[in-house]
């Protein structure tokens, strides 16, 4: 038993002798949460993770971490619709992190310095995968399973690696050079690439089965969905995506004063894009669904980019929101207009909404071109009867393997529910997860997110205001065929967003806890914190008073009840 | 050679002559003449001290004990609602085991207010765990502040040195000061056995829990108990320096056969002295002045009162729906005795209430209840009807 000194004075840690933690009905523990941007990301990057490598370590550092998930962000940090930023808490405070254009300048930097993939290891014994297509989808497949010690040979048609990347993506959107260098980087990571390669001619899936004990298909969907009103198609119909692919290769655009393209995904805005550049004056744009906007419910917007459609408008295409085509106009067989009308949503007896026309809001509009773009479907050849009769796309569980084809994996457009290079990406990644697991032997197990921790969870008051940067952008009079339109930003602007990252759910070591533990309580150690914090609990002395939690600007720290 | 000094100059000058190197205190009706004097000698550069000029009694007590804790002899001084403001501070003080001395310059405690005195502050504070000396005159405050510093200094307790608010502190009298040396000679330096210091640090203070707390409270009682010896050995070595001494414990005067005795506290014992001589009482009449309060001298008590048949206990403060506060400690020190006497127990002189030499023969003749209480000399008539 210790001994009482005279009017209770103690030596320095004396005091030690009492453990004040016997007290404490809850504890402090570290709870490492998603960030939103992370748990938004289709490509599974944690967006919070390497804003925090870029604040500590530099832009390398933050390269690699994000290409941890994904390898081509010069791409998607271009391309991708960037949920993260919609999902970002910080949005509700002032205006989101660019998350996108950090990722872009990340992919720019990795590729100006010519960084190499980190975590490729050079000794790869593992069994053998055969990738199809070298899309987005492909690409990330034979990436990760590279990172896990598989021999990967990937097969495309083209002569040149990129797929829909390549082949249906407009420069001024991704430029050339930048798509070439990211390419080659992916092919020089250890892949072997096999161009000139259709499947059914050049090589068979049989064969690649009998070859490759697990076969990856990423074929995207390079068909256009059949079209008709009521049975009626004019004669010189071309479906929006393989004029968009004519267009990119070769810079044909059919010839015409004025044209409708019916639907509102993104080969539709690309396409009418386009038409704008090839000199059509009059760009129409039907879809049943509204322009993306404020307070417009995410089922009811277009399904092309929100950016996308914003700069469509701007260079001059007329969108007709919730309209759908009910008549083509022919003399003989050639296209001199449609009829469009109001498409009204109604619901449906199993609560669905269904769209019907509104009869009586019939309109004309003068058009001597018709260019479909409602989705496109997979191209059955090669596939045998891995594609079901009647089925556009190909038919996955969440980890990508192809139903009553256990060695087969897909992921990608082919999927026929994704329709973005970052799910693309994401698909990959899983499906070569999954593979490897297969291939040692381990029942695969779909990845778990855990909640995105919300803005309540953090204490806004350690952090100030500021603005998001402003990117330059090509104004519309200077928008051609090429040049690229957005500019991206400086490395002092994507540090600033690093900085402006309120680092959800983890802990960036302000050391709010450690100053304000009125028992000195949380210890300030990098050796013994094990969680990648710089600071301990000190149960012995923690009486559980949650300043900690309450203070801690991340939501890192919660209060659990004693058990 | 006395000098004819008002008791609060007196006073100043005796604390400047125990050499604290700390005094920090707030000015408070009838204490302020005490502070304003110890300013002026720090002013004159006679008194060499750290003065602390502070907003409040709370202030004044914590930066003593914060100095007492330091290792310096510190000083305070108040009264009545400045005690109750520094309470918290004094429990503190000596829970702490810190030795210092303050003088408390007697003042009733409002409300209603009232700046005249009585003793209801100390006695409010009586289970602080201070020791608690009354003066009987500006003599004995001198005295006994002078032993206050040895006693405190010896025993790790602090002192609280009583003296009656207006009737000794404004009063002039003449007064022998000692000499500079005849106090350093009582009271070599000091160095305090936990003094804080930044080279070897402590904390004062920490948080005692139940498993030690009823340890800490019995050591702090016993040393109180114990201090009783050093109460007596400071007055008997004062006296064998000074000539003079203050009573020690307690002063019994008067026939070793009388069987009536009146015990008082603080200064009523000059006017009942005077009053035995101006209305000579038909029976012999032992007079028992109490000068330690705290701790309470029961033996000694017990002692003063062998032989009386009745005993008078006149005090200056009470305990409302009690008692006399020192009425009640008496009877209950008496009642181990074989024949104890017959206690009648008064409150005289509460807020200022003049205590005329006339109150001796009305307290002897009064027909106070036996184990009984009153407040004395009450005019029903000026009361609220409702009270009446």
């Amino acid at each position: 038993m210790t001994t009482l000194t005279r009017g209770a004075y103690a030596h320095p840690e004396t005091s030690l002798d009492f453990k004040t933690g016997t007290w404490r009905v809850e504890r402090p523990v570290h709870h490492h949460r998603n960030a939103p941007c992370h748990v938004a990301c289709p490509a599974g990057e944690d967006a919070q993770a390497y804003l925090a490598s870029l604040e500590e370590s530099g832009p390398r550092a933050a390269w690699e971490t994000l290409v941890a998930a994904n390898p081509l962000p010069a791409v998607t940090g271009r391309v991708c619709h960037h949920p993260c930023e919609t999902a970002c808490n910080r949005g509700a405070y002032d205006e989101s992190i660019s998350i996108h254009n950090v990722e872009r300048f990340l992919g720019d930097e990795a590729l100006r310095h010519g960084w190499d993939y980190p975590g490729i290891p050079a000794r790869r014994d593992g069994d053998a995968v055969a990738v199809v297509g070298a899309g987005p989808a492909g690409l990330a497949a034979a990436y990760h399973l590279l990172r896990l010690g598989h021999p990967v040979t990937v097969f495309d048609k083209l002569p040149v690696a990129g797929g829909t990347l390549r082949t249906a993506i407009p420069q001024y959107r991704l430029p050339r050079d930048i798509l070439d260098r990211e390419m080659e980087r992916i092919l020089a990571a250890g892949m072997e690439f096999r161009a000139h390669h259709i499947l059914g001619r050049d090589v068979s899936l049989a064969e690649l089965q009998a070859e490759y004990p697990r076969v990856f298909l990423g074929p995207g969907c390079q068909v256009g969905r059949a079209w008709s009103v009521d049975g009626v198609t004019p004669s010189d119909l071309h479906p929006g995506i393989s004029q968009l692919q004519e267009w990119i290769a070769v810079g044909a655009a059919p010839e015409a004063r004025s044209v409708a393209i019916l639907g509102g995904g993104n080969t539709a805005m690309d396409m009418a894009r386009v038409m704008r550049r090839a000199g059509t004056k009059e760009v129409h744009v039907i879809t049943h669904k509204a322009i993306p906007g404020p307070g417009v419910p995410a089922a009811d917007t277009m399904p092309a980019i929100e950016r996308e459609v914003r700069q469509a408008i701007e260079e001059g295409v007329v969108v007709h929101e919730h309209r759908g085509v009910h008549r083509l106009i022919l003399r003989g067989e050639k296209v001199i207009g449609v009829e469009i009308v109001h498409m009204k949503k109604m619901v449906q007896e199993n609560g669905r909404l269904k769209r019907i026309a509104f009869e009586g809001t019939e309109t004309v509009l003068h058009v001597d071109q018709v260019i479909p773009a409602v989705g496109q479907v997979v191209e059955r050849h090669g596939l045998g009867t891995i594609l079901a009769k009647g089925r556009d796309y190909l038919q996955a569980d969440e980890l990508g393997r192809v139903f009553q084809h256990p060695k087969l994996y897909t992921g990608g457009d082919a999927r026929g529910d994704r329709g973005t290079v970052a799910e693309a990406v994401g698909d990959g990644r899983r499906a070569a997860a999954a593979m490897h697991a297969d291939l040692i032997g381990v029942e695969p197990v779909p990845e778990v997110k855990s909640q995105p921790i919300g803005i309540e969870r953090l204490n806004l008051n350690y952090f100030e205001h500021a603005p998001a940067p402003e990117e330059k952008v090509l104004p519309v009079e200077d928008r051609g065929e090429t040049e690229e339109i957005e500019g991206g930003i400086t490395a002092r602007q994507a540090a600033a967003e690093a900085v402006r990252c309120f680092s959800c759910g983890n802990c960036f070591a302000c050391d709010n806890c450690w100053t304000l533990c009125p028992d000195n309580s949380v210890l300030k150690t990098r050796d013994v914190a094990t969680d990648g914090t710089h600071y301990v609990f000190d149960y012995d002395y923690c009486k559980g008073c949650g300043m900690c939690a309450n203070e801690c600007p991340c939501g890192f720290i919660e209060m659990e009840p004693e058990g | 050679m006395p000098l004819a000094l008002e008791g609060s100059q007196a006073l100043a000058r005796t604390v400047a002559l125990c050499r604290p190197q700390v005094v920090a205190a707030y000015p408070i009706t009838p204490q302020t003449h005490i502070v304003e004097n110890i300013s002026r000698l720090v002013a004159d550069g006679v008194f060499d001290c750290e003065f602390v000029s502070v907003e409040s009694e709370f202030s004044a007590a914590s930066v003593a004990l914060g100095a007492a804790a330091a290792g310096s002899r510190a000083y305070t001084a108040s009264a009545s609602q400045g005690i109750m403001l520094m309470s918290e501070v004094l429990f503190n003080i000596a829970g702490l085991r810190v030795p210092m001395v303050m003088t408390c310059a007697n003042r009733s405690v409002g409300g209603p207010l009232n700046i005249w005195n009585d003793q209801q502050d100390s006695m409010a504070v009586r289970d602080s765990g201070w020791i608690q000396l009354y003066c009987a005159d500006n003599q004995e405050a001198i005295d006994t502040t002078i032993q206050a510093y040895r006693i405190a200094e010896r025993t790790e307790l602090p002192v609280m040195v009583c003296v009656d608010g207006f009737t000794l502190t404004h009063t002039l009298e003449p007064l022998e000061l000692p000499s500079q040396e005849e106090v350093d000679a009582f009271l070599p330096p000091y160095a305090f056995s936990r003094s804080l210091d930044p080279a070897h640090p402590i904390s004062i203070g920490t948080l005692v829990t139940p498993e030690h707390f009823s340890e800490v409270r019995h050591a702090h009682h016993t040393a109180m108990v114990k201090a009783i010896a050093e109460i007596e050995a400071a007055d008997g070595d004062w006296q064998a320096l000074s000539g003079r001494s203050g009573g020690a414990l307690l002063e019994s005067s008067g026939p070793a056969d009388a069987t009536v005795g009146v015990l008082t506290i603080g200064s009523i014992h000059g006017t009942l002295l005077e009053a035995m001589t101006e209305y000579p009482a038909s029976e012999p009449v032992r007079l028992i002045k109490l000068r330690c309060f705290r701790p309470f001298p029961a033996a000694a008590i017990r002692a003063a009162c062998a032989g009386l048949e009745r005993l008078v206990v006149v005090e200056r403060a009470l305990s409302p729906g009690s008692g006399g506060i020192v009425g009640n400690e008496v009877r209950a020190a008496l009642s181990t005795m074989e024949q104890p006497p017959r206690v009648e127990n008064y409150a005289v002189g509460l807020g200022g209430r003049d205590v005329p030499l006339d109150l001796y023969p009305r307290l002897l003749e009064a027909d106070g209840e036996v184990g009984g209480f009153s407040v004395f000399d009450v005019d029903v008539s000026r009361l609220a009807p409702e009270d009446q």
